[in-house]
């Protein structure tokens, strides 16, 4: 699996804690106080509790359940049943590697998280689930109209909307399901992200339609 | 002193609803804890005499009984909400994006609700039509909300949280107990944490309290 993007920064502000999947790896992704963006499994190691309930206190996430507090290591820093206590080293949940760039939350499960580069100077658009297929997804965006223009492909994911140009950017959830991190061009205004925005929308009806269809 | 009695259903979202937001307001009152499930006495013929529609939850203040959530909320914060920012009725364009919001506050009950109570309690339901319904309704507030996302703001409408917040909250902060997670909804799961973050929010099963709000550096 090659690094995936995850959705965008902008979605996630500090001390926030969201779900996400990277080739059937659940994850919990969180962002610290000081800002810094972690991915970690999403498994809590003391009994098993999805760390996506957890919150943030400081620099630490805190699972719902027992309270066990994690470090940016992914080590275990606090057990508030043995306030006193030392936690052993060997508590630690498995982190992957997270790199920011274009605004987009970058996570490999393997090696050092490489973004893949962004053919635009971009602002965030939307992130989104959709149901259907890489080529499905595809065709919709080479199909739906835009202001009564078609779209035009300038290369895989990259597609010219009147003025605008969106980049599409896939993680494939499973067999049939796809997160979609979308962006627009960097100077494109409030208005013309909520009109890209239902572009979107319509995008995800008609990929999901011809899913059902075929 | 308490200002209303509620005939209640834990669980119940709608009345949710209305313990929400008497929190918010700081409103005190009484409750009447009806057996919604297994028993149904929300059907049963008193609770039919006082609410003829058979649903909860049902507020009653001296000689006003009122059965919709979305008259409740606009009593609420006409009658106890000073700054009047709760229920911006002196603004036509805000008092109608308001309305618009209870609108859909009802479909969200109509879809997300019925999928709920049919996960939940295997209510009888149209499962398939529920839920195709609560996926649209989903997919509409999360592009609605993202285009507040673009115009820097938080809230459904104006400036600052009204009941068009409260009404929508429950069922898009329950839809997991349906299965529909908040995983590929952002603008919503931020939202509802804008909501959760608001002083004088209660919780019910399956909304928790915001921890990291507490100042305490650890966890007991
Ligand atoms: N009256 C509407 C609907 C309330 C409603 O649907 N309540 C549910 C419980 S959450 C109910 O009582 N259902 C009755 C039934 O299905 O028997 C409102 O207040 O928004
Ligand atoms: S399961 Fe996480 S602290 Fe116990």
């Amino acid at each position: 699996m090659q690094t995936a993007p995850l959705g965008l920064l902008r979605d996630l502000d500090p001390k926030r804690v969201m779900r996400a999947q990277v080739g059937g790896q659940d994850l919990v992704v969180w962002r610290a106080s000081n800002g810094d963006v972690s991915a970690w499994d999403n498994r809590c190691p003391h009994r098993g509790m999805a760390l996506s309930h957890g919150f943030v206190r400081g620099n630490d996430l805190a699972c719902l359940y027992h309270g066990w507090h994690y470090g940016s290591t992914g080590a275990c820093s606090y057990i508030p049943a043995h306030p006193d206590l030392d936690p052993p080293e060997t508590i630690k949940t498995a982190v992957f590697s997270v790199a920011i760039a274009d605004g987009v939350i970058w996570v490999s499960t393997k090696g050092v998280a490489q973004p893949a580069p962004v053919p635009m100077a971009s602002q965030p658009l939307r992130c989104f689930h959709v149901q259907a297929r890489s080529d499905g997804l595809a065709h919709a965006c080479r199909t739906v109209a835009f202001e009564g223009g078609a779209p035009e492909q300038i290369e895989p994911g990259l597609y010219r909307l009147g003025a605008r140009r969106v980049f599409v950017l896939e993680n494939p959830l499973d067999e049939d399901r796809i997160q979609v991190t979308a962006l627009v061009d960097a100077d494109a205004t409030p208005n013309d992200c909520a009109a890209l925005s239902r572009w979107c929308d319509a995008v995800r009806r008609l990929a999901q339609t011809e899913k059902v269809a075929a | 002193m308490t200002q209303f009695t509620l005939y209640d259903y834990v669980l119940s979202g709608n009345c949710y609803k209305i313990r929400l937001m008497a929190g918010l307001l700081g409103v005190a009152y009484y409750t009447v804890p009806v057996d919604f499930y297994p028993g149904h006495e929300h059907r049963s013929e008193p609770m039919l005499a006082l609410n003829p529609s058979g649903t909860l939850p049902v507020l009653v203040a001296d000689d006003l009984v009122l059965s919709e959530t979305q008259s409740m909320l606009g009593w609420l914060a006409t009658t106890f909400d000073r700054s009047g920012t709760w229920y911006p009725v002196s603004d036509a364009n805000l008092h109608a994006q308001v309305l618009q919001w209870l609108g859909f506050s009802a479909r969200l009950t109509a879809s997300v609700g019925a999928a709920r109570l049919n996960a939940m309690l295997d209510w009888p339901v149209d499962v398939r039509a529920v839920r195709a319904a609560s996926r649209k309704d989903l997919d509409e507030l999360e592009l609605l909300l993202t285009d507040r996302v673009f115009s820097g703001r938080t809230w459904l409408v104006g400036e600052g949280p009204t009941i068009a917040d409260i009404a929508c909250f429950p069922y898009a902060a329950l839809s997991p107990d349906a299965g529909f997670e908040h995983d590929g909804y952002p603008a919503i799961r931020n939202w509802l944490y804008a909501v959760r973050s608001l002083p004088g929010f209660v919780t019910m099963p399956g909304i928790h309290p915001l921890h990291e709000l507490r100042e305490d550096t650890h966890d007991g």
